[in-house]
């Protein structure tokens, strides 16, 4: 029966497999009975259940129910590094209707039923990607045995896209691993590695890669020896007393409150699948399971799921800009500057496995670059995320000098140094004559200035590039990939796969003053400084952009920023866009007064964010200096004031071809300033709003509040053509 | 000078960086051998022209191998970013091991085996170990053996108090086994032999001291020191060696007890090299290599010798190696120019300056007819020695060169000796042309 394992030819065995087409499930069952049903063709890379797959899953185990002689089933990806990733996420935009959306989910979950009906046990050999519905059926399948392989995932992250597990995921999952555990997985979308979901009872057996079918058989020949379909399955200790007994409310209680702080409460996919894994235990199996597929219902129709989904869509195809032609792998980089974003990166390069090299002329300040990294490291340390060894070697990969070196291996040279265009095309000219090769990215990390001036009188300018990475480089997602004028397709493609590679998204902005990140920045906090002069408090700017959805308010954000490097960029923005982006004259009143933020001991909040700080006094002095009395906004005009612009100069960008489409500014903005995911981007919330509900709004303001609120022709045209 | 024909199996020495040599348990003692090692490996190479893929063997000198780190010069290698496809192994000849790697290279080159070679020495003396003995390992073999509640108990009351005295990894080192002696009671003898007294040596050690202290002035070390930022928080850097005193006096240093012979005898900690951390590394090739790729040596390695001696009489082993190596180059001993002759004892050192120049001893000891010469004591160790600098034991070696290199460089001089004495009698010395 093991000559058969992997690729199994069609015609053999007693029941006539289906056709090989992709897309469809492949079933094979031997002389003695034994199937094995793998849920993709060899062919395949990437399982996802389609309605075609689904409808072949649904076949196969018919034939299944009615085959004899079976003495057990085997359920399996189509060969290495692929189980199934889950439902196909096109289905899932699909759907637009409530109805519609329980309909699939209990025909899914009857599908994988049947393995639950059939008389002789069933083991999933899993290895790769076990997701959402994947590990659903699997949660179905009697035994699980997993493999070690690097792409081994398994969990349920329905959640992110705004849904919850509906093929009985919210009920099967919390009975296997008991309440506690289960919400842990199911309300985060936490996926595991192998060892830890073996360790939290995912999978029932960890094997090597080359052993999973021996071991799937083994299982199978345990339980058929044992005359039992499924082994004897129980809770105990702590996850029963939380799971089956009352105490379970200490569980929910405390997975509720993590569910009403902060952005969570814009997110109604986690509350509904914590009420659904409570059912689990609670009410009659069939009514949970009638409950789970009503609430996938509710939430595949929300405008909240269509948005998750269209910025899920957006960061796969993020990713695949590192596979385009002309990207190679950086194995070595040189990073210039040992400050705050130049170690910060330098350590990413180290984590993700690229050799790379801190240069300052500080010495004090490369060893803060090492005492960082190993800061982080030792946090991955001690929650056993990472062994020893690997540390040691992460930090092997960061050597830090006051001498570059050698360039003549150096894949990439990159500078974080002070933001002086002089400075930087004089290093950018020494790395050229120290050896780099033609062939080398030479990338800057500046956010203000031109990458096309820095390039110019370079050999091979088209080598320039500009990779902003935003503070603090660790846990900032985005990367704004500068195209200077001269850049080229290869090195903006070299630049966007090294950004993937540090599990960042790039998205390819052109060079203009501010990007697309801080361009869209500038008038937003430049209207949150206005507002305050005007007399709203900073409390309740900072509560309306929450209640909006933004992860931080405006002023909170300028505290952390600082206000002089926000006076420094509006300065830039002001130059480049004189009449729409005058800076208030707030930021320089702080700047005068010594008040930086909270890297100087507060702002306008106090040290480490909380009361009020020093900023204050500064902010009186202002609001008295104006003739008009302080006057309070209120929350539909604080977010006409700070949204709406965002919105107007969102589309100025596209529309002077800073960027290629909607889906950079989507992506761009929810990723570099956090604008609230759960609208599905900035050209989504627009066009939700209603464009010319905006445009009326900017007009009404320009016309009060004067010319930084005036509309540009390309959104207007927009409005007018809905 | 040399015929072309020789230029491929002629060895130059073309880049080193060592890491600053500081007390042991002090600055670096967080750091093991391989940390020290594989931070000067990869130095070396990330500014060196020559790509990692090039290298055809590593060889590294450790004396005091920590078992979590067998075969240092692999775990170095690979930590530095070697092609793991480049072999390494690690050599031990005590206080020469550093050195002994640099003759390996040149062997194998000889041999028709590899033509780039990364060397060096490491040495991490704070982390040498406190030793259990083997009546503890039979303790503890005899407990895991045991099986039956009974076996066990018998097992555990054949535990003794006495099997917990640990033994100092430091000190048996130190020691040698054949004579029972310690290094400084040799040094000791050697003092007895040409009647050096403590006078003698205490000026040494403080002109040691002022010359260390004085290329540290002038910087002279920067061209060979690779700053090393500190495990394990990373919070501070090292930039220099740490053992230098700028402020000893003779007073001070006549004041010291003696540490061998506490009655009647002469060494001190002050006249005596210090325990310290450290780790160097070179980048070697043939000569051929070096002119084929475009590259400027610092030095060529001329001569090279090992010789074995009394082990009572460890520190006269660089009188023992030196005219051997002499001869290979073609030289004789008024010609060199700079002289890196280890300071392992104050008294050890005086006593190769009167060696070299005791027709006696030169004829009973060599069987010579003549002395080897005399050297000048202005030309030996001219930036200090390990007395101020520190002895890393098998770092040292490869110090001694690297130093000696970049002085001839300095002087615009030819010809310079390095030469050493080695624990358990033996001597070694290569003589360097520059390049």
């Amino acid at each position: 029966m093991n000559t058969t394992d992997h690729v199994p030819p069609p015609a053999a065995g007693t029941a006539a497999a289906p056709a090989p087409t992709a897309g469809t499930v492949a079933l094979h069952i031997d002389d003695s009975g034994l199937a094995t049903l793998r849920l993709g063709q060899p062919c395949e890379t990437l399982v996802t259940f389609t309605r075609e797959r689904l409808d072949s899953l649904e076949a196969a185990l018919r034939l299944l129910r009615e085959h004899a002689p079976l003495r057990g089933v085997i359920v399996t990806g189509p060969g290495p590094g692929m189980f199934c990733a889950g439902a196909d996420v096109n289905l899932i935009r699909d759907v637009t209707d409530a109805a519609e959306g329980e309909a699939a989910a209990t025909r899914g979950r009857l599908v994988f039923a049947v393995l639950r009906q059939l008389r002789v046990p069933v083991i999933a050999a899993i290895e790769g990607p076990c997701l959402g519905g994947g590990f659903e059926l699997a949660l179905c399948c009697d035994v699980r045995v997993a493999s070690d392989h690097a792409a081994t995932q398994i969990g349920l992250p329905e959640v992110k896209l705004g849904i919850l597990p509906g093929f009985g995921g919210t009920q099967n999952l919390p009975r296997l691993i008991g309440l506690p555990k289960a919400l842990d997985l199911i309300l985060n979308g936490k996926l595991l590695r192998p060892k830890p979901a073996w360790k939290a009872g995912l999978v029932d057996r960890l094997v090597p890669s080359a052993k999973l079918l021996r071991a799937a058989h083994q299982e199978l020949d345990r339980l058929t020896a044992a005359g039992k379909k499924a082994p004897p399955r129980s809770l105990r200790g702590l996850p029963f007393w939380l799971s089956k007994t009352p105490l379970r409310g200490l569980a929910v209680r405390a997975a509720r409150k993590a569910l009403d702080q902060g952005q969570a409460r814009f997110y109604p996919a986690p509350r509904a699948a914590l009420q659904c894994c409570l059912d689990a235990f609670t009410v009659a199996e069939e009514r949970g399971f009638a409950a789970e597929a009503r609430a996938l219902g509710e939430l595949i129709a929300s405008p909240v799921s269509k948005g998750l989904v269209h910025l899920f869509f957006l960061t796969e195809h993020q990713k695949r800009l590192g596979k385009q032609p002309g990207a190679v792998d950086v194995a070595r980089a040189l990073v210039v500057g040992g400050g705050v974003m130049g170690a910060g990166i330098a350590g990413q390069f180290a984590e993700r496995g690229v050799r790379a090299r801190l240069c300052d002329l500080d010495f004090a300040a490369l060893a803060r670059a090492k005492a960082r990294l190993q800061k982080s490291l030792g946090k991955r340390l001690a929650k056993r995320q990472l062994a020893a060894h690997e540390a040691m070697a992460v930090q092997d990969r960061l050597a830090v000098a006051t001498e570059w070196g050698h360039l003549g291996d150096t894949d990439l040279w990159l500078e974080a140094v002070v933001e002086d265009l002089d400075v930087k095309r004089q290093l950018m000219a020494r790395a050229v004559a120290s050896g780099l090769p033609a062939t080398a990215i030479i990338a800057s990390n500046t956010s203000s200035l031109s990458v096309t001036a820095m390039a110019e009188g370079l050999p091979h300018p088209e080598r320039v590039v500009g990779l902003h990475f935003f503070n603090p480089p660790e846990k900032m997602p985005l990367v704004e990939v500068i195209r200077g004028r001269a850049s080229s397709d290869a090195a903006v493609a070299t630049a966007c796969r090294l950004a993937v590679r540090l599990g960042k998204f790039p998205v390819v902005v052109g060079d203009a003053p501010g990007f697309l990140v801080n361009r869209c920045l500038a008038p937003y906090l430049n209207e949150a400084a206005r507002l305050l002069v005007e007399g709203t408090s900073a409390e309740a700017i900072d509560a309306a952009m929450l209640d909006f959805g933004m992860p931080m308010g405006p002023c909170r954000l300028l505290d952390e920023i600082g206000f002089d490097v926000v006076a420094k960029v509006s300065h830039v923005m002001h130059e480049a866009f004189p009449e729409r982006m005058v800076p208030c004259e707030l930021f320089a009143a702080m700047v005068e007064a010594k008040v930086l933020g909270q890297k100087g001991g507060g702002g306008l909040y106090g040290k480490n964010g909380h009361g009020s700080g020093p900023g204050r006094a500064v902010l009186a002095r202002q609001q008295a200096a104006r003739q008009t009395p302080p006057r309070a906004a209120t929350r539909s005009e604080l977010v006409h004031r700070l949204i709406y612009p965002l919105v107007d100069e969102a589309f100025r960008c596209l529309d002077e071809g800073l960027v290629a489409g909607e889906a950079e500014l989507d992506l761009g903005l929810v990723m570099g300033i956090g604008f609230p995911p759960c609208t599905g981007g900035i050209t989504w919330f627009a066009r939700r709003e209603g464009l010319a509900t905006i445009v009326a709004a900017l007009d009404e303001l320009a016309r009060t509040h004067g010319p930084r609120f005036v509309v540009a022709d390309g959104l207007r045209r927009r409005a007018l053509a809905r | 000078m040399k015929k072309s024909t020789d230029k491929k199996r002629e060895l130059a020495i073309m880049a080193g960086l060592r890491t600053p040599f500081c007390k042991a348990n002090g600055a670096m003692r967080a750091a093991s051998a391989a940390d020290l090692a594989a931070h000067v490996f990869r130095e070396v190479l990330d500014r060196t022209p020559i790509r990692v893929g090039d290298i055809d063997e590593v060889v590294l000198g450790c004396a005091g191998q920590d078992a979590r780190e067998a075969n240092v010069a692999r775990v170095a290698a690979l930590r530095a970013g070697l092609p793991e496809s480049v072999p390494a192994f690690t050599v031990m000849r005590n206080c020469a091991s550093g050195m002994e790697a640099v003759l390996a290279a040149r062997q194998k080159l000889r041999a028709g085996e590899g033509e780039v070679f990364l060397v060096g020495g490491t040495e991490s003396m704070s982390n040498f170990p406190l030793l259990m003995g083997p009546r503890l390992t039979r303790f503890f073999t005899r407990l895991g053996k045991a099986r039956s509640p009974w076996q066990r108990l018998r097992a555990l009351a054949s535990f003794r108090f006495a099997s917990l005295k640990p033994r100092l990894a430091v000190v048996e080192g130190l020691t040698d086994p054949t004579t029972g002696l310690m290094m400084g009671s040799t040094a000791e003898l050697v003092a007895q032999r040409f009647g050096i007294t403590r006078a003698d040596m205490d000026a040494l050690a403080l002109q040691s001291h002022q010359r260390a202290a004085e290329a540290q002035r002038e910087q002279r070390f920067a061209a060979e020191i690779a700053p090393l930022v500190l495990m394990p928080d990373y919070r501070s850097v090292v930039l220099d060696d740490d053992g230098v005193r700028r402020e000893q006096t003779l007073e001070a240093l006549a004041r010291l007890k003696p540490v061998f012979d506490r009655h009647e005898g002469d060494v001190t900690v002050g006249n005596s090299c210090q325990v310290s951390d450290g780790a160097v590394a070179l980048l070697c090739m043939s000569v051929a290599r070096a002119e084929q790729l475009g590259l400027e040596p610092l030095a060529i390695v001329r001569g090279a010798a090992t010789a074995g001696l009394s082990p009572r009489t460890m520190g006269l082993g660089p009188v023992h190696a030196t005219p051997a190596a002499l001869q290979q180059a073609g030289l004789r001993l008024d010609q060199l120019d700079v002289v890196e002759l280890n300071e392992a004892f104050a008294a050890q050192v005086l006593g190769c300056f009167a060696a070299f120049a005791d027709a006696d001893w030169c004829r009973d000891e060599l069987g010579r007819a003549e002395p080897v010469g005399r050297l000048d004591p202005s030309r030996v160790n001219v930036n200090g020695g390990a007395i101020a600098l520190g002895h890393p034991i098998a770092a040292t070696g490869a110090r001694l060169l690297l130093t000696l290199a970049h002085e001839l460089r300095r002087r615009r001089a030819r010809y310079g000796l390095a030469t050493l004495c080695i624990g358990g009698g033996q001597g070694q010395a290569i003589v360097l042309e520059a390049a």
